[in-house]
């Protein structure tokens, strides 16, 4: 047993604590709400200079080849100050899935440029009917002569605007089984036939619609196996949804230091107004809640780096972020009062991007009926 | 990272699931504070105390020449958790010898006292069993406020005063006292001694205090010119709160494990029962209801477990824990009021049948649960007061009391 992390470990974390704090303050992160692409360009490139986004890459790719578990302290940092773009969309959504079960062509060509920061990448799965059981995707590959031809509408795609590559689940066969029958894609968005609007959102996250019209694919361009992508579809949204979790619990950290920090300093009846037993219980019952999910992750983060099964801690874990950032962010905006609930202050940020994570990769109740298939029911 | 444990811990989970297996009968759901009420259950429990003895359980992470054998805190992490899955009692010596009594010994007390009173505790004997006087009917949260008074008299302390809600006094062959030395000290902290007892000392008066459901758990006891020799003030003369609150973080890291087990105990309990049984024609574990109830307890289940792991992980590495105690305490109170509440919930209208009526099911654990979760919960500090020392020596916020 250890709850250390290693010497290297710490020290990207407190690299990117640093980096975080002095390059990405939230004014900027509320600038970038209004932005169309939703990221900053200079930011981006420095982080890509860092070696964060080719972090857990094979270093023949131009990564630097650290663990799963690095790629997990990373995103809770990332969590914890905000770091608006697409890195995780970039990283979590695809570079992991092409790493994979790219051909290694596919790896050669997409990974390099991806660990540079010079290619923007994302996911499309989500549609109007159709949650990331991938059950309900219409949108269909239809194949003739060697080519398939990509027609469909998916929403909350995160940065599609800013994407040079998008991967994209779509039908290639009807059967009895929904969930069978789905490919991955890789679609250049140069391609003629593709159209991306920014969804307006309460989060401040960048999310787009994205139409596909008569696009024109290769058999080059499918991600693993055609017409079966259900497992790796599967397995990328496991990996994925457990460096979300991450993200959360830096997010959670964040929101407890931020509010009990305030309750040390703001004064009320004459004293700070965490010498207020209601005030400070809340603190604590939000200490508990922080600490709980942090291992949770970190439980699951381990499994997995380990290749064990991990589906019934991975399923607590993103249970618990859910709760956990919905209870920690509101008890956050109460403490405060009324400048919580105003724009100039970032608790508020953390409070609306709750939204943001409840449901990526899916909602609660579909993890909580994992848990319960996980203790034998 | 690793959260793993070894193939030591391992094998004495399996040699802890054998020694249940034989030496604990079937449906025995005593919890640890009421295997002192009846006197065939204390029987029964202080029998398995002297089998933990023998097997080195009962105070493994003692030194040897204390009679324990140095096992590690996750070892004793371990430990806690399966004998409370398996609902072994004689754990504790009467709540206090293995938990705090001994720890506390090791750290401040004279190696006298220790080569005296360890090895009683060691061995899982009746001269073993302690009670701890700390509550008085003006002293609960505020301990501070305690009025028992001791004064020096040559080589004796003359102790008047009275003690509340004192566990195990009835049993008791030892009690380990809070006693004001000092009332002119500014601090009221400043002038509190600890100091042992030998319970069959002319003027100690033992009254049993019946708890709600009837059973005798716990006592007034009432101090009339007792006199304890010099040689029985455990460390410093009104240092006694100051040693407490050294000892504290230890006496408390081993609730996160046995709730844990407890917790474990009563989830699988459940899971089995709601897949076995049918209400209205229909498998209860289909009902979603019931498995949203089930998984979130899972969660808070397995968090406690990650709490568990830490503090355990912690102290074998040498760090003091702080709040973390005060933590895992809070926390497992909140989950094992959650299951119970759950189970309550779960079975139904049966859940208000006594533990041995018929129509209990799970041989009455959720209704034993029921009743004994507020009284464990305040046991050994409320929630408020966990709470409270969090807040302050974790968050960094002004002392609120």
């Amino acid at each position: 047993m250890n709850f250390n992390y290693t010497e290297q470990q710490v020290m990207l974390r407190t690299m990117a604590r640093d980096f975080l704090v002095k390059e990405c303050p939230k004014s900027m992160t509320r600038e970038l709400e209004k932005d169309k692409k939703g990221y900053g360009v200079d930011t981006w490139r420095r982080v890509a200079e860092l070696g964060w986004i080719g972090l857990v890459l094979p270093e023949q790719y131009g990564g630097s080849g650290a663990g799963f578990m690095d790629l997990v302290i990373l995103m809770e940092e990332i969590g914890r100050n905000i770091l608006p773009g697409p890195f995780f969309s970039t990283v979590a959504l695809a570079a992991l899935p092409i790493m994979e079960y790219g051909s290694d062509e596919q790896k050669a060509r997409y990974l390099p440029p991806i660990a540079r920061g010079e290619k923007i990448w994302t996911l499309a799965l989500n549609e109007v009917c159709a949650d990331s059981s991938c059950r309900g995707i219409k949108t269909a590959a239809r194949l003739y002569d060697g080519r398939y031809t990509l027609n469909g509408e998916k929403i909350f795609v995160p940065y599609a605007g800013a994407a040079d590559f998008m991967l994209v689940v779509a039908r290639v066969k009807r059967g009895r089984l929904l969930e069978k029958g789905l490919t991955l894609f890789i679609v250049d968005m140069k391609k003629p036939g593709i159209d991306v609007d920014v969804i307006p959102t309460i989060t401040g996250e960048v999310q787009c619609r994205v139409k596909f019209t008569g696009v024109d694919l290769s058999a080059g361009d499918v991600l693993g196996i055609a017409g079966a992508a259900d497992n790796a579809i599967g397995r990328m949204l496991d990996k994925a949804g457990l460096l979300k979790c991450a993200e959360v619990s830096g997010a959670c950290q964040s929101v407890l230091d931020i509010t009990s920090d305030y309750a040390r300093d703001r004064h009320q009846f004459g004293k700070p107004i965490g010498a207020f037993q209601i005030i400070q219980h809340r603190l604590v019952d939000m200490l508990m809640d922080v600490e709980g999910l942090h291992y949770l992750v970190c439980q699951a983060a381990w499994l997995m780096s380990t290749g064990a099964d991990c589906n019934g801690q991975l399923a607590m874990a993103k249970v618990k972020a859910n709760e956990v950032y919905q209870r920690v962010a509101l008890s956050g905006v109460k403490i405060h009062g009324a400048i919580g609930f105003s724009r100039e202050h970032d608790i508020g940020l953390y409070y609306r991007r709750v939204m943001a994570s409840k449901f990526f990769p899916r909602d609660t109740d579909y993890y909580i009926e994992k848990v319960a298939r996980g203790i034998g029911l | 990272m690793d959260f793993g444990l070894g193939q030591k811990e391992e094998t004495l989970r399996e040699e802890v699931r054998q020694f249940a297996e034989k030496e604990i009968p079937d449906g025995w759901i005593v919890n640890f504070l009421d295997e002192e009420s009846r006197d065939e259950d204390w029987a029964f429990s202080l029998s398995i105390s002297k089998k933990l003895a023998e097997r080195g359980w009962l105070v493994m992470g003692w030194p040897e020449k204390y009679g324990g054998r140095g096992a590690s805190y996750i070892e004793q992490m371990v430990f806690a958790m399966e004998a409370a899955f398996w609902g072994i009692p004689g754990l504790s010596m009467g709540v206090s010898g293995t938990g705090w009594i001994g720890p506390s010994l090791m750290l401040y007390g004279s190696e006298q006292q220790r080569l005296k009173y360890l090895p009683m505790i060691a061995s899982g004997g009746p001269d073993g069993i302690w009670c701890t006087g700390y509550s008085e009917p003006n002293a609960g949260s505020d301990f501070a406020n305690i009025q028992t008074r001791a004064v020096r008299d040559g080589d004796e302390y003359i102790v008047n005063g009275q003690k509340v809600w004192t566990s195990c006094a009835h049993r008791a062959r030892w009690c380990w006292l809070a006693v004001k030395t000092d009332p002119s000290a500014p601090r009221p902290q400043d002038g509190i001694s600890l100091m042992i007892v030998d319970m069959k000392s002319p003027g100690v008066t033992v009254n049993p205090l019946l708890n709600y459901t009837g059973e005798h758990i716990f006592n007034e006891v009432f101090f009339d010119n007792v006199r304890v020799p010099v040689s029985d003030l455990v460390g410093e003369e009104n240092r006694g709160w100051y040693q407490l609150m050294k000892s504290l973080a230890y006496e408390r890291h081993s609730f996160g494990g046995q709730s844990y087990g407890t917790g474990k105990r009563i989830l699988n309990g459940l899971a089995k029962y709601v897949t076995e049984t049918k209400r209205n024609g229909r498998s209860m574990s289909r009902d979603p209801i019931i498995r949203h109830r089930l998984a979130e307890n899972a969660i808070e289940l397995e968090t406690l477990k990650m709490f568990a792991y830490e503090i355990a992980w912690k102290l074998n590495n040498g760090v003091v824990p702080v709040y973390e105690s005060s933590r895992n305490k809070s926390f497992a109170d909140h989950v094992l009021e959650q299951l119970a509440l759950a189970g309550t919930e779960i079975l139904g209208s049966v859940a208000q049948a006594e533990q041995h009526c018929k129509l209990a099911r799970l041989r009455g654990l959720i209704q034993r649960q029921y009743l004994m979760f507020p009284g464990t919960a305040i046991a050994a500090g409320t929630d408020e007061i966990e709470k409270n020392i969090i807040g302050k020596f974790k968050l960094g916020l002004p002392r609120s009391y």
